[in-house]
């Protein structure tokens, strides 16, 4: 029963949740009226970064640090109850709102596309699948830092991180073009944060100019997409966890 | 925590960390490094596509097309291309952001290079030279009819980015790679500019050079061309098309031009005149082998050596390559040594094309700093121009260098002759 509460509560615990679902709905809806005839891939990325990092972050702020900062995380976490299930319930939570949200958008489009046909929804599918990893990814990274930040200041931290460390990130390795460090900064970004650039593959293939290969992903190299995309969200869960049962929570108010 | 719960947890973390390791070794074993399995097997599919290409630009009277061409590491040469049967070709270029100009102009008599204003520093170019010749130059050679345009551009190093796509194929011939395509498969449809597309895979030389096209669906011709040479490094240049005109008129003019008053002919020198000169000492070295060995030149001392230095992508090397093999039997009672020097390629693939060959010469795979160096400075071999041939004494000092593949063979012979080896045979 707890769980379901907790799960529930994600849906509910500020009001601009709906206002954001529909936004982004509403958002999908423009772009497929406003932009010039375009293919798949392009209304893909859109989802992708609208849905899978944008609205991940709109959701997720404060969705631990709100608690802590009311003193309301003390009634909770109240024995016998494991403090690790709270950051789990919330964080199912917004993977299925993510869940909804998706199916909605892919709803949303097929009847625009069967209205207007005037863009290309082949495959979008997967790019929903890639959203909904992704969002699940981020979701999981700014849960776990809404445990040690307060309010809202993880999504802003990660908003902030990404659109600066995407920055600071090129022009280091435009300045390393060559040396060994280049290399390993590069896998650090693809394979520890989460994983943009291998989800933007794993539902459009390689068809980038300078890519070694051409084609859509092989079924193991779209599986082990799937499982490093999973595998990273637990870690970012396990992390988030830890340190959330490892915090001693007060009534009064931060 | 009770231990069974802590021994299902560590279980779990175990699976979990097998998983990631597989996950990561399935997506980052990407097309980096070179693999056997990217030799790529003929679709007949991909293959159609391919000869629709080739039979769209044979059919065509004319074509013309704006391209761009450029790669991670190098600058971007914007080019236009005008083609017109039977012979003609015209290529204005431009590198970088500089706006300066140079134009191309072959006719199957002369090949012609001129540039809007001072000629740019060329890869076959040093100071000293370069400050004589820089203005008021331009190239006029004689050319055969199926000259190939690309080649010589690239041995010049006109563009900074080079044109994948030869015109050669405009003109019925085949470009100097298509004896060596291994396969063609087939890797989906794209969109090139909103055009749709057919991607077909072409692996040469067992995958050491790969070429993707995006071919319209509308004329079969390219409008992206993307080229992997496998080397010690990666090198990739994509040639993107639009503008493509089929059958358009284009005057006869546009392919003519006389040199304005003032201009001379500035003949590019050749990679020769920068080799080491015949009676200097060969640099020493310490180079690692194919077989995982050192390879030192003060090895062979007291005996002659032909210092052949080669790559697997030249077609020229390979026929170099066999041909020194076919050699190196009789070599070994005449105190002859043959010696091979790769310092260009992937360990692997030359090792592969070593094998499949079966050459048994001693040969020196090292693609470190020091090795290329060693060339460059120490042997003058200041630009590619494989297969690059040395003949050294067995006083150690240089009897004749050259660059290029002749059949006959006749320089290095003569060299070797005057080395005191003779009675090779052919």
């Amino acid at each position: 029963m707890r769980a379901y509460e907790l799960i529930r509560e994600t849906y509910f615990r500020r009001s601009y949740i709906w206002i954001a679902h529909l936004t982004w709905l509403l958002m999908y809806g423009v772009y497929w009226w406003s932009i010039v005839p375009t293919k798949t891939e392009t209304t893909g990325k859109f989802i992708l970064f609208g849905s899978g990092l944008f609205l991940a972050l709109t959701l997720s702020a404060g969705i631990l640090g709100d608690d802590i900062a009311s003193g309301r995380i003390c009634v909770l976490v109240t024995k016998p109850f494991w403090t690790g299930k709270l950051y789990l319930f919330r964080w199912i939570g917004l993977s299925l709102q993510a869940a909804v949200h998706l199916l909605l958008t892919g709803v949303l489009l097929s009847v625009l596309d069967w209205l207007t046909p005037r863009n290309s929804i082949d495959g979008i599918g997967v790019w929903l699948l890639a959203s909904w990893l992704l969002f699940n990814t981020v979701a999981a990274l700014s849960t776990s830092l809404s445990v040690v930040l307060g309010r809202a200041f993880n999504s802003l931290l990660l908003l902030v991180v990404f659109i600066a460390g995407y920055l600071l990130v090129n022009i280091l390795i435009g300045l390393l073009r060559g040396e060994a460090g280049a290399g390993w900064l590069t896998a650090f970004v693809r394979y520890a944060w989460p994983p943009f650039e291998l989800l933007r593959k794993f539902a459009e293939g390689e068809y980038g100019p300078y890519s070694l290969t051409v084609g859509r992903f092989s079924l193991s190299k779209s599986v082990a997409c799937v499982v490093h995309s999973l595998i990273l969200t637990c870690v970012y869960g396990a992390v988030g966890m830890s340190l959330l049962c490892r915090r001693q929570f007060s009534r009064v108010r931060d | 925590m009770q231990m069974k719960d802590k021994i299902n947890i560590w279980i779990v973390v175990a699976a979990a960390a097998v998983a990631e390791i597989w996950a990561l070794y399935v997506v980052s074993a990407s097309a980096a490094r070179w693999q056997p399995t990217m030799i790529v097997e003929n679709e007949p599919q991909a293959r159609a596509l391919y000869e629709a290409m080739l039979e769209a630009a044979r059919r065509a009277q004319t074509l013309s097309y704006r391209s761009i061409c450029s790669g991670p590491d190098s600058e971007p040469s914007a080019c236009t291309v005008r083609l017109k049967k039977p012979n003609l070709v015209r290529v204005d270029l431009t590198n970088g952001m500089s706006t300066k100009v140079t134009t191309v102009l072959a006719d199957g008599d002369r090949f012609r290079i001129f540039w809007s204003s001072d000629r740019p520093f060329l890869k076959v170019d040093d100071f000293a030279r370069y400050e004589q010749t820089q203005s008021n130059v331009y190239v006029d050679m004689a050319c055969s009819p199926d000259i190939d345009v690309l080649s010589e551009m690239t041995r010049l190093g006109v563009a900074w980015s080079n044109l994948i796509w030869s015109p050669r194929l405009f003109f019925g011939g085949a470009d100097e790679f298509e004896p060596y395509i291994d396969g063609i498969r087939l890797r989906g449809g794209n969109e090139i500019h909103g055009e749709a597309c057919d991607v077909i895979e072409v692996s040469y030389v067992k995958a050491q050079r790969m070429r993707h096209y995006w071919l319209s669906r509308e004329d079969h011709l390219p409008r992206r061309i993307k080229e992997i040479v496998r080397l010690a490094d990666n090198h990739v240049v994509v040639e993107e098309w639009w503008r493509v005109e089929i059958d358009s008129s284009i005057p006869n003019e546009q392919f003519a031009w006389s040199p304005p008053e003032g201009y001379r002919v500035w003949n590019p020198p050749s990679l020769d005149e920068f080799l080491l000169e015949p009676g200097t000492e060969a640099p020493g070295f310490e180079l690692s082998s194919a077989s995982g060995n050192t390879i030192r030149l003060a090895d062979f001392q007291g005996r002659v050596v032909w210092l052949c230095i080669w790559r697997v992508g030249s077609p020229a090397c390979r026929d170099e390559v066999r041909y020194l093999q076919s050699l190196h039997g009789k070599a070994k009672d005449k105190g002859l040594v043959i010696l091979g020097v790769n310092v260009a390629d992937d360990r692997r693939i030359a090792q592969t094309f070593l094998r499949d060959e079966g050459i048994t010469f001693p040969c020196v795979l090292d693609s470190s700093k020091e090795a290329a160096s060693l060339l460059v400075e120490g042997y003058g071999v200041k630009f590619d121009s494989p297969p690059v041939g040395f003949v050294i004494g067995a006083d150690g000092k240089v009897v004749d260098a050259w660059s290029g593949f002749d059949e006959n063979h006749a320089r290095a012979l003569a060299a070797l002759h005057a080395a005191g080896v003779s009675d090779l045979g052919g």
